[in-house]
């Protein structure tokens, strides 16, 4: 249900979930999130492939945000109609950099 | 051979008892040997030393019409245990009875104020009287109100069995004499019929309405197109095994309002299966048999054809839990697919084809069956509840039933999208709190009602009572830094929905959402 895309060079990395980021596949994402985190300078999340998402996907995007907050920058891009009214409702869209 | 035994047998009439037994069975040499006890009223050991040298030759001997004093004797000494022994049966008259009920094997007459009796149309009816027995007392132990016989009796040449029914009304009676009552029948008979549907019978203890359709189509096929039989007979074996059970022969005559009970009578149809089956055979009761002759069904149930058919719709609407007419449309048609099946085979057994009527009311049959088989590629059909244990790993199911009824109400992607978010926040939020640390079940409801296009999805549990609407909403313009991880689920789905509420209710937490289309 949900698959993660990973390419990293030089501290840049991009993660670009496929599929839909809800409870059961949350932890999958956060568990990537997770791994580049401390080798990150640079995180972008590419969504254009992220058809769905629900609070648990909100968490691990926040855990991304306050950890990337610290020690470099996160923005992310190709966000759909759909999860961007989720972004807009919950707020998100104002404490995340989204392209 | 039958051996007829009468008055005394003991030490002083034994001996000469046996040989004339003896003498009749070295000269007729029958097969089988049974021992008629109507007549006897005693037997001694000597009495009953014949009746184990005879078993000796005779394995298979039976003794049958024994009175309750033999009986003890013959259970005392443990003959019961080595023969098959009958008692006697009271004998009941049904002249002049009022009929209350007339069911595929018997006819149900009131004997008394208190008590009814099924009259088995098989004069050999034994065997059914002791399956329906059986079948009830199972209904019963799964939680449906039924009535189970205390005593099989005689009815002229055939058997039956004797329930007590007190100031009972069918439903048939009060849809008669009552019209004000349909809306409240309606209620109660839909509810009884999803008690039915929602129970779980154990493997092996009822029979598979999918075996009893597919031998309804193996016969009907050969009267239809080729294609068409082929067609049928593919639907039906697609249809997954179910393990819920199913009444058969559900309609307004077998259901019976005793005091302010709603009981189910008539149970020796009972089976295991899809809903589909039962709405076809509920079909055929208020339409299908009255199709062609709408004065038929005044026959079967007491009530007029215009009364019969609100009913069903009514019915049909509230079982769905919809007003989509063309939802209920698609299920009625497939029903009236399993409907025709079986009336054609029906009526096809009974002759109908001897008569021009008859020859006319298979043809309509036929026909509109060869038109819906050409029109529907599945009988199966989203009910409206579903009920599954409330863990996270039954998200994927809670979201495909939810899904299912939204393809049906046209509903865009992105509706489509925050009804996912909003059913996703709130089964999750039930699968990790309600029951914690126990498990526990939830029960998914979805109806689209039409004009306006509302969905409305309710979420039932019986854990601790919770009011998640309560609590304050996150602020949602703090910065990355200083907000907390959670507490988002129920604040999107309030946003997302266009009404969201709670009650706690009858030891239920129900939590109900809107959403406009």
């Amino acid at each position: 249900m949900l698959r993660v895309n990973r390419t990293m060079e030089n501290g840049i990395v991009c993660l670009a979930p496929e599929g839909r980021l809800d409870t059961m596949t949350a932890p999958e994402f956060d568990r990537e999130i997770k791994e580049v985190v401390p080798q990150a300078r640079e995180l972008t999340l590419d969504f254009e492939k992220l058809e769905y998402i629900s609070s648990a996907g909100l968490r691990a995007l926040l855990y991304a945000q306050k950890a990337m907050g610290k020690q470099g920058q996160m923005k992310v891009i190709h966000v759909n109609e759909y999860v961007m009214e989720i972004l807009d409702v919950t707020g998100f869209s104002n404490i995340l950099t989204i392209e | 051979m039958t051996i007829e035994l009468k008055g005394r047998i003991d030490s002083n009439n034994a001996s000469t008892l046996e040989k004339e037994i003896f003498a009749r069975l070295d000269e007729e040499k029958p097969s089988e040997v049974v021992m008629d006890a109507e007549d006897l009223e005693y037997v001694s050991s000597a009495g009953l030393r014949i009746i184990l040298r005879i078993k000796k030759r005779y394995d298979n001997l039976r003794i049958v019409n024994v009175n309750t004093d033999v009986y003890d004797i013959l259970n005392m000494t443990g003959f019961t245990e080595i023969m098959t022994v009958e008692k006697a049966y009271r004998k009941v008259s049904i002249e002049g009875c009022e009929v209350i009920g007339r069911g595929a094997n018997g006819t149900i007459y009131r004997i008394d104020q208190d008590n009814v009796v099924k009259a088995y149309n098989n004069a050999d009816a034994l065997e059914d009287i002791q399956h329906e027995r059986e079948v009830a007392k199972l209904a019963l132990i799964l939680g449906i109100p039924t009535a189970i016989s205390y005593d099989v009796v005689r009815v002229g040449e055939s058997y039956g069995s004797v329930f007590e029914l007190l100031n009972a009304r069918s439903f048939s009676k009060i849809l008669a004499s009552e019209p004000d009552k349909m809306e409240w029948c309606v209620e109660e008979y839909v509810n009884l019929l999803k008690k039915i549907h929602g129970t779980v019978v154990p493997e092996g203890k009822l029979p598979d309405m999918k075996e009893t359709a597919l031998k309804w189509a193996d016969f009907t096929k050969d009267y239809l197109p080729e294609e068409s039989g082929k067609k049928l007979v593919a639907l039906i074996e697609a249809i997954p095994h179910d393990d819920h059970m199913i009444h058969g022969d559900y309609h307004t005559r077998n259901v019976e309002l005793q005091d302010d009970e709603v009981l189910l009578i008539d149970m020796d149809t009972l089976a295991v299966g899809h809903p589909i089956f039962e709405l076809g055979s509920m079909y055929n009761s208020y339409v299908g048999f009255s199709e062609m002759d709408h004065t038929v069904i005044r026959h079967f149930q007491g009530f007029d054809w215009e009364t019969g058919m609100r009913f069903w719709k009514k019915v049909l609407a509230a079982y769905l839990g919809t007003t989509n007419e063309r939802k209920i449309q698609e299920v009625e048609n497939k029903a009236r697919i399993i409907g025709y099946t079986r009336a054609i085979r029906r009526s096809i057994r009974r002759a109908g084809l001897e008569t021009e009527a008859g020859r006319a009311e298979i043809d309509h049959w036929k026909s509109e069956l060869i038109s819906l088989l050409d029109t529907y590629d599945t009988l199966l059909f989203t009910p409206y509840e579903l009920e599954l244990e409330a863990v996270q790993e039954n998200l994927e199911e809670v979201q495909d039933f939810v899904d299912e009824h939204l393809a049906t109400a046209n509903c865009s992607a992105k509706d489509r999208m925050q009804i996912g978010v909003a059913v996703e926040e709130i089964f999750i939020n039930i699968s990790s709190y309600a029951y914690n640390p126990d498990r526990g079940n939830a029960i998914v409801r979805v109806t689209v009602s039409e004009e306006p296009v509302v969905v409305t999805i309710t979420f039932l549990d019986n854990g601790v009572a919770y009011d998640p609407l309560a609590k304050k909403d996150p602020d949602v313009t703090m910065s990355a830094e200083e907000r907390q991880i959670g507490g988002l689920g129920i604040f999107m789905t309030k946003k997302l929905m266009d009404d969201v509420s709670y009650e706690y209710k009858d030891g239920q937490n129900i939590l109900t959402l809107k959403k406009n289309l």
